[in-house]
């Protein structure tokens, strides 16, 4: 395993995107990983899916955050980061997931 | 990109809104804006739907000039 920054192509991002959300059930992009995320609206929205599932895909988009935006807003319409998708569906950003959870829907949203 | 710009960009690109924006973290900081919005178009939209309406109002400003928003959307009473 390397630690060196991995060079990301445009294809391997969108690539990246398209199975992350294909493949699970829920699935975050975020800034930073899940020991150290490096925004407080990515660490907010980890905290509250955290809450109703330990079995969330986590993707770090700054290791080509340009290419990352692109490739969400392709899928969601939006490239702000966080963005977090169940069943393949956008759900929304950190603010939605707070709103979720204080309306006593997340974990209904999140599967849980 | 100044809390008032955000106001009026959001005021004018959504019916009968009214917006208000504050700087959460710090009064100078230019890149972090709460915004609280009331318009009727939110009137029949899910949550995600009205955050849409309200990201595409700020378009490119937002991620470019503006880190984030913390945002509330509401309909009026």
């Amino acid at each position: 395993m390397s630690f060196e920054p991995e060079e990301l192509s445009r294809e391997e991002v969108q690539e990246t995107v398209e199975e992350t959300i294909e493949h699970n059930e829920v699935a975050l992009f975020m800034k930073g990983t899940e020991l150290m995320p490096q925004c407080g609206y990515s660490r907010k929205a980890l905290g509250l899916i955290g809450q109703h599932r330990d079995d969330v895909a986590t993707v770090d988009v700054l290791k080509a955050t340009d290419d990352y935006r692109a490739a969400l807003s392709e899928y969601s319409g939006r490239e702000t980061i966080p963005q977090t998708s169940v069943d393949g569906e956008f759900v929304g950003g950190s603010d939605i997931l707070e709103q979720l959870d204080e309306n006593g829907d997340l974990a209904e949203t999140l599967n849980a | 990109m100044d809390a008032h710009e955000v106001e009026a960009r959001i005021e004018s690109e959504l019916t009968d809104a009214a917006a208000t924006v504050s700087t959460p973290r710090d009064p100078d900081d230019d890149k972090h804006y709460a915004v609280e919005v009331v318009s009727s178009a939110f009137e029949g939209e899910s949550l995600v739907d009205q955050h849409q309406l309200v990201h595409d109002a700020l378009g490119e400003h937002l991620t470019r000039d503006i880190h984030a928003i913390e945002l509330t959307t509401k309909t009026p009473e």
